[in-house]
């Protein structure tokens, strides 16, 4: 895992980096390998899960998905990797990194793996105040429950029983996600991706996020200022390593001094980047310009979304009860989205250009899912010239998280 | 857990800022905070929210506090200052808000030497911080406000607000301006760590003076935060601005944004107690009580349950007088508060009937006073 899960590649951490699994080497563990220079990244950041399962040690893994860190090494690993809606499940226990972002996910070669262990862990929880109460869980189950048209999508074991199992279904491609660092393998197997859902009987329609390419600037501002302030704690008085230099001044109103030495030492550098950019958008000269208007892009983006899926948003609700006829006839709107996971699969380790900046790209097509706090799945659905894994996105309305796996385990069965 | 409780036996997970652990909202704390703007005369916000105010400091474990600074739970009230406080004028003393937050750990400095120890008790527990607006203009109004505040405050049960224990604390802003210009024209410094009435008319006073000579010599006032140092009458320097910290505010993450109905907040404001100054007019009135006898009463949390409890049918001047002088006695010699004695109003009711028919005599009823206040339950 990165540092803190501040990484997309696996290569901040001070254990040494992650081996992707699917690369074609002879042998792992012998001697060949070592002096091998072709190291794939499993990606990041939980990157360490999706290797597990891909190798075969484990059949479930969980990771954290803030922006990406479940479902890109699922992709780069050929595995399944699913975000769920925001609050669906406990951060109670999880070292928070950008707190209206994180959501625990959940990794394993099936769909069917994937939901069950998501089914255990979907509770609420009075420890954290932002898990969906049972209260709003029953809301929402009878109000997506209510959708006539998605009825007959047949879960049980993924199979197809019917000859068009998703007849109905509507599904979005967003043409944002179109972007030019979109490689050929990506752009084969979504336009693959979208044959076989139309088989399987979906309507298939273009749709627009027209916010989606200021996504990026405002999820890192988001994801680094909450950061900087969730790591404010690491300090090495109550828990955690403490530097043996004394502080440098002894004024003692300003006691930041004393955690510097401390925190320099002991927090690596890619985290203390993210904590320097995070503290200077949250500084009262910077705030306004960059803090606040990522908050708007945010909550632009979020309305992007509800604008497309057919499923209205229940938080939009405001209290009012699951809207009858409206919701049973069919109305505009898709009822998931589908789009790339990564823009290529997973690059060589140590690539990492001289400006960090660079990598950044890697989460265009996952963030926007945690900025709206909707559910999203990547499924393994290909494998490039180059024999790694390719993965396809989906994503569905807040709380839909059913449906989407649902359409997941279709989806994953016309590759297997 | 009790405010003098040993150092670090009463720390919650995300007190001491453990990775994982969440903060939570106490639904108590909010019908507390309730309860003290309606009895201030002030407006419950239906909708409020958190914020983080960040800073490093040795008694900020988490590196920043939960506060409402946009969207605090209370807005405007007021404390009417007049001749029951011993002024011979009245004023209102306008509330800006009321707000709840983190109270931070305590930091203990000179126990070992070049070291500041942390204690996180306190740390993470509710505070409500009470804003006024720059409507005290003497350093006597400024104690009369407080000590009002106290009253008030007690006899609704939201706090003890004893500020030797710490359950209230108060912070000063003093500005000083010429007659010829706006009034809240001067620089502001802010008094911290002023834990009596004594303490807050000495520190105001001093500030006051020193922001005169300085104006008066020529010199700006700077804006900083100082203390008071009471043997030497002077205030001196905390923080100068230059080490101000820049709060880097955020919307709190943790914690959704508090609703409110409007039902919750009159059934909230229909459980009130009668307040204090509606209980001074109407007890004089009925009973014929002294103004001074009334206020004594109304001082002590529960007196006036008791006096009323007891008076029903006697003579009211003897009750009175009972309890300011014997019952009070009493409580003043053992260092107890009344909501906290064993004395029953049925058992000072017996004694004062018992006292009427002269089947004891006062010598016995003072004996059977102290018994009764020891537990015993004697008839």
């Amino acid at each position: 895992m990165d540092e803190f899960g501040m990484g997309s590649k696996n290569e901040f951490s001070i254990y040494g980096a992650t081996r992707n699994p699917c690369e074609q080497t002879p042998e792992v563990g012998g001697s060949k390998e070592r002096h091998q220079p072709h190291r794939h990244s499993p990606g990041g950041s939980s990157g360490g899960s999706a290797a597990a399962v891909a190798s075969g040690m484990c059949r479930i893994a969980l990771g954290s998905d803030t922006g990406g860190s479940v479902r890109l090494p699922a992709a780069w690993c050929g595995v399944v990797g699913f975000k769920p809606t925001y609050g669906r499940v406990s951060r109670h226990g999880l070292a928070a990194y950008g707190s209206s972002l994180d959501a625990i996910g959940v990794m394993a070669r099936s769909v069917c793996d994937v939901r069950a262990a998501f089914h255990v862990m979907s509770v609420s929880d009075p420890r954290d105040m932002t898990c969906m109460s049972s209260k709003l869980r029953r809301r929402i189950e009878s109000f997506t429950g209510s959708r006539e048209w998605t009825k007959h999508v047949d879960w049980e074991n993924g199979a197809t029983k019917a000859s068009k199992p998703l007849d109905g279904v509507r599904i979005g491609i967003p043409k944002e996600f179109w972007v030019d660092e979109l490689s050929l393998s990506a752009l084969e197997s979504w336009k693959s991706g979208a044959q076989r859902l139309a088989d399987l009987g979906c309507e298939i329609v273009q749709v627009s996020l027209p916010h989606i390419p200021s996504s990026l600037p405002a999820y890192y501002t988001l994801a680094f200022a909450e950061s900087s302030s969730n790591l404010a704690r690491y300090d090495g008085i109550r828990y955690g390593t403490r530097s043996n230099q004394l502080p440098a001044k002894s004024n003692g109103s300003n006691a930041s001094y004393k955690y510097a030495n401390t925190r320099s030492e002991g927090l690596g550098s890619e985290v203390q980047r993210r904590i320097l950019l995070g503290t200077y958008v949250m500084t009262a000269s910077a705030s306004e310009q960059y803090h606040v208007l990522a908050q708007k892009i945010r909550r632009l983006i979020q309305k992007d979304f509800d604008s497309v899926f057919a499923l209205p948003n229940v938080l939009a609700l405001d209290g009012a009860d699951p809207p009858g006829p409206a919701v049973a006839d069919r109305p505009k709107g898709v009822d998931a989205l589908l789009f790339p996971t990564a823009t290529d699969t997973a690059p060589l380790l140590g690539t990492l250009a001289q400006n960090p900046v660079t990598g950044y790209v890697n989460d265009i097509m996952t963030v926007p899912a945690n900025l709206a706090g909707i559910p999203a799945v990547s499924v393994p659905v290909d494998i490039d010239s180059t024999g790694m894994p390719v993965g396809l996105q989906l994503a569905a309305q807040f709380g839909d998280d059913d449906l989407l796996l649902s359409i997941a385990a279709h989806l994953q069965s016309q590759f297997v | 857990a009790k405010w003098d409780d040993p150092p670090n036996t009463n720390v919650a997970l995300a007190d001491a800022g453990i990775p994982g652990s969440l903060p939570r909202l106490n639904p108590e704390c909010v019908g507390i905070a309730a309860r003290a703007i309606l009895g201030l005369n002030g407006k419950v916000q239906k909708q409020s929210s958190f914020d983080r105010k960040h800073y490093f400091y040795s008694d900020q474990p988490l590196g920043f506090q939960i506060t409402q600074q946009r969207s605090p739970i209370g807005r405007g009230g007021k404390v009417s200052l007049g001749h029951n406080e011993g002024l011979d004028y009245t004023k209102d003393i306008r509330i800006h808000q009321l707000q709840l937050e983190q109270d931070t750990a305590k930091s203990v400095h000179d126990v070992y030497p070049g070291y500041v120890l942390t204690d996180l008790n306190r740390a993470g527990v509710a505070l409500l911080e009470i804003v006024s607006e720059p409507d005290i203009e003497t350093p006597e109004e400024a104690a009369l406000y407080v000590r009002k505040m106290q009253t008030l405050l007690r006899h609704i049960r939201v706090s003890h607000c004893n500020m030797e224990e710490g359950s209230m604390r108060c912070d000063v802003n003093v500005s000083v301006y010429r007659n010829s210009d706006h009034r809240l024209s001067g620089t502001r410094c802010e008094l911290k760590n002023l834990n009596s009435l004594k303490v807050i008319r000495g520190a105001v006073s001093a500030e006051i003076r020193r922001q005169i000579e300085t104006i008066e010599s020529g010199n700006p006032v700077e804006q900083e935060t100082r203390g008071f140092d009471a043997r030497q009458g002077k205030t001196f320097v905390i923080r100068s601005k230059e080490d101000a910290p820049d709060y880097r505010y955020m919307p709190e993450p943790d914690i959704p944004e508090i609703h409110l109905t409007d039902e919750w907040i009159e059934a909230a404001r229909l459980a009130l107690p009668e307040l204090p100054e509606v209980a001074l007019a109407r007890i004089q009135e009925q009973y014929g009580l002294s103004k001074e006898t009334v206020e004594t009463i109304l001082a002590e949390p529960g007196c006036v349950d008791l006096f009323e409890d007891t008076a029903r049918g006697r003579n009211a001047k003897t009750v009175a007088s009972w309890i300011t002088s014997e019952v009070f006695g009493q409580l003043s010699y053992r260092a107890q508060r009344l909501q906290d004695s064993m004395l029953t109003s049925g058992q000072l009711s017996g004694l004062i009937d018992a006292l009427e028919t002269k089947s004891v005599t006062s010598a016995q009823a003072k004996k059977l006073l102290i018994a009764y206040m020891n537990g015993e339950t004697q008839s």
